[in-house]
């Protein structure tokens, strides 16, 4: 019995180490995730000549994807319609002078703006889009990147003057809308490379979901993640959290809100017009 | 109960008389201290059908647009002589009506907020002259926002009647000085301020109830624990003792805190859009969304010398229609414009 | 059989270690409700031995040079580090600032001499830009930054 035991752990021991070394593996793949996928994924179209007209077509040519960018949509409340109105021309105006491409929570952004403290008075930072918040012309974004093992985040006004060029360098979605818990992950996860190529995209069909789920930093966090207010879906929580834990964490969960119909705001009608407008106003100049 | 409906009546019943000549007959009966209950509480539309109802919105929609469209060119039907503007001559203002707020970019690229103001169906309503007003200045009575005559008493339609503009909504009291003098029935348009100029603008503020010293005056409270009963959010002491044996005048109390007019001095206006008469004001104003508000030129000394030379009496289409649809400060971000590069 | 599973589990923990950032603190931190103030500990940014020779106590901020006791970018504070006083510059916080303008994961400060001068020679990680505002004060500091944000 006692040798049998004793065997046992010792294989058990073994697919402990091969895990680690699996781990191990995975980690060092994720590191250059971004590098490795993008090159091994489409190695049948890859074609070395053809990328520098891809990288033309990412910054000139819009994409042909019916977008509405989430800032038109104006807020659940007792507003004037014209209000809305008056703010989207501007915001149409702006968007004819500064091209504000078609971007999601999780895409890998540049953004040059007028600093008039930095260097020579531009100020470019790469980062990956944590956060779209605010309306109308208040709309803004975040990104966040790992600079010599610092973490930077900036917070964007989409609609000021000082933004002097919005880049897409990887258009992707992520599995939630707001990936503010990537302050509380692996550092490896947001680290962007600054002089990274724009990747070509379609500019048809569905935009690529990236399904990486994320590996925390031990606890504590700067939020409960856990909890179901924050809905998140990519977080590796098997590994930092026990059962008992997630079990707990549903005692603050609100299983009635989803029926509650006051709460109900239903935009697609709303979407369609603006989307109307946008285009004629578009179109007219 | 009883009495209160007495009370009730009472001083309801001439209101009655003036308003339903049918009623005539029974009102001065009950004006005399009857106690019966008023039995014909009418509203308008009690004793007409469905379709009635239909036809007379329509046709009251249809006579204040017919009034509305008359109004459009106030010089052309016997205008009141008009004057020049001179320094220290004080100019009608504008009834608003409170939109949102929204940021604006400077040429430097600071960010500030402004509030939207929409100026809607603003129209001089009766011309009150020195001797009737108080004897020290003339006014003007300007209203803004149409509403349904249908709830007004016959008083207040009369004057509306006379001035021959919808009723509205607010009614307001603007002392002017006795050049700037309008004609009741001229419209008022936002364009009647100019973008780098400063007004203020009278409203009523949220009301936030009756409210302790600690919300309302933003006292500190005492420790919510170590040892702390009874006495968490109370304001303490309110003076000295012995000497002056009493609490001083305008000691801050608990009491109504919101809902009473207050005035933002020295707004900056950075845009005008005078096709759908919006008004960009600097700042935050008083009241809530969708509130009515007053606005005027300045009062400030320091910020009267931005008004040079504006639209006297005021802005008239027909004068100047040929404005741009947008009117921006010198210093305000176009959208229109390229995005800001710094020199050097 | 426990001392082997044991062993396993050290492994993983040295593992996780190595691996984690070094600034993550596996206490919790106070709220970043005020960006820097009295007792707020602090992470040292520069390549001084002070800052960077390992002590059992954090550096803390024992004062703020403001009128309201809270450091932004830009404000002198005065640490307690490693039994000593010392004057230190804020050069990046947890609370955002204003709109445009970054945020870090840490509340960086360089250690700066009475005069004014850096004790480092380097500063290790990106500085904010609108730091340069005060340029005349600190024009020394601001040439021994590696980069900008």
């Amino acid at each position: 019995m006692a040798a049998c035991i004793k065997r046992l752990d010792r294989a058990m021991f073994s697919i402990r180490l091969l895990r680690n070394v699996q781990l191990h593996n995975e980690r060092s793949l994720s590191t250059s995730l971004h590098r490795l996928a993008l090159d091994s994924e489409p190695p049948s179209k890859f074609t070395p000549p053809v990328k520098p007209v891809i990288i033309d077509k990412t910054q000139s040519v819009a994409s042909l994807r019916k977008f509405l960018s989430p800032e038109f949509v104006p807020p659940r409340q007792r507003t004037k319609p014209v209000k809305f109105t008056i703010e989207r021309k501007d915001m149409i105006r702006r968007r004819k002078v500064l091209n504000i491409p078609e971007f999601y929570v999780g895409s890998v952004l540049a953004v040059t703006m007028t600093d008039p403290h930095a260097t020579g008075k531009n100020n470019r930072f790469v980062g990956i889009c944590i956060q779209r918040g605010g309306r109308g012309l208040g709309a803004t974004f975040v990104l966040r990147n790992i600079i010599d093992n610092q973490g930077v985040e900036i917070c964007y006004e989409m609609y000021s003057p000082r933004i002097q060029q919005i880049e897409v360098l990887k258009l992707e979605k992520r599995l939630d809308d707001n990936l503010m818990y990537l302050r509380d992950a692996l550092p490896e996860y947001c680290t962007v490379d600054t002089d990274m190529k724009p990747h070509p995209f379609s500019t048809t069909g569905e935009v690529p979901v990236n399904k990486t789920k994320v590996r925390m930093l031990p606890k504590p966090w700067s939020k409960r993640w856990e909890r179901p207010k924050f809905n998140v879906k990519g977080i590796r929580f098997d590994l930092c959290l026990s059962p008992e834990q997630m079990e707990h964490a549903q005692k603050w969960a609100q299983p009635w809100v989803e029926y509650d119909m006051l709460k109900e705001y239903d935009t697609s009608k709303l979407e369609e017009d603006i989307y109307a407008e946008i285009q004629q106003e578009a179109a007219a100049k | 109960m009883a009495a209160w409906t007495s009370r009730f009546l009472l001083l309801r019943a001439p209101c009655f008389a003036a308003l339903r000549t049918g009623g005539v007959s029974e009102s001065p009966v009950l004006a005399l201290g009857c106690v019966r209950t008023l039995k014909n509480t009418t509203w308008f539309e009690e004793h007409l059908t469905e379709d009635n109802q239909k036809y007379m919105r329509k046709s009251i929609n249809e006579e204040y647009r017919r009034q509305t469209v008359e109004k459009l060119n106030p010089l052309k039907d016997e205008p009141w002589p008009r004057h020049a503007w001179t320094e220290g001559s004080r100019r009608v203002g504008l009834v608003a009506v409170k939109l949102g707020m929204v940021p604006v970019w400077t040429k430097t690229g600071e960010r500030h907020v402004v509030t939207m103001l929409q100026v809607q169906d603003c129209h001089v309503v009766k011309c009150l002259s020195k001797e009737e007003f108080d004897g020290h200045t003339a006014a003007l009575l300007v209203g803004g926002k149409n509403v349904s005559p249908f709830h007004r008493s016959e008083e207040t339609m009369e004057m509306f009647r006379i001035a021959g503009v919808p009723p509205k909504q607010k009614v307001t009291t603007f002392k002017v000085s006795d050049n700037a003098i309008i004609k009741p029935g001229t419209p008022l348009y936002a364009a009647h301020f100019r973008p780098g100029q400063y007004v203020d603008i009278t409203a009523k503020t949220i009301g936030k109830g009756f409210q302790g010293v600690m919300k309302r005056w933003g006292f500190r409270g005492q420790p919510a624990t170590h040892g702390h009963t009874k006495t968490h959010r109370r304001p303490g002491a309110s003076g000295p003792g012995g000497d002056p044996a009493k609490v001083f005048k305008g000691k801050k109390m608990p009491g109504q805190m919101g809902n009473y007019f207050d005035t933002a001095h020295g707004l900056k206006v950075w845009r005008v859009n005078t096709k759908s008469n919006v008004l960009y004001v600097h700042g935050s104003v008083p009241g809530h969304k969708n509130c009515l508000l007053k606005v005027r030129d300045t009062i400030l000394p320091r910020r009267s010398s931005s008004l040079l030379n504006p639209p006297f009496p005021t802005f008239f289409t027909e004068e100047e229609g040929d404005l741009a649809e947008d009117l921006y400060d010198q210093d305000m971000f176009v959208y229109t414009e390229p995005s800001l590069t710094l020199a050097d | 059989m426990a001392l082997l599973h044991h062993l396993a589990k050290a492994c993983t923990v040295l593992r996780v270690d190595a691996t984690s950032l070094t600034q993550h603190s596996a206490f919790s931190v106070s709220a970043v409700s005020a960006a820097i103030q009295k007792m707020t500990r602090v992470r040292v940014v520069d390549n001084s031995s002070l800052g960077n020779t390992p002590h059992h106590r954090a550096p803390r901020v024992i004062h703020v040079y403001t009128k309201n006791g809270v450091g932004k970018v830009g404000d002198k504070v005065l640490l307690a580090i490693k039994g000593q006083k010392k004057k230190a510059l804020i050069v990046g916080h947890k609370m955002p600032g204003e709109r445009m303008t970054p945020r870090f994961d840490s509340n960086n400060v360089v250690l700066i001499e009475d005069n004014g001068n850096p004790t480092g020679t380097r500063i290790r990680v990106p500085v904010p830009t609108h730091l340069r505002k005060m340029e005349g004060d600190y024009s020394k500091l601001l040439a021994i930054a590696s980069r900008f944000v």
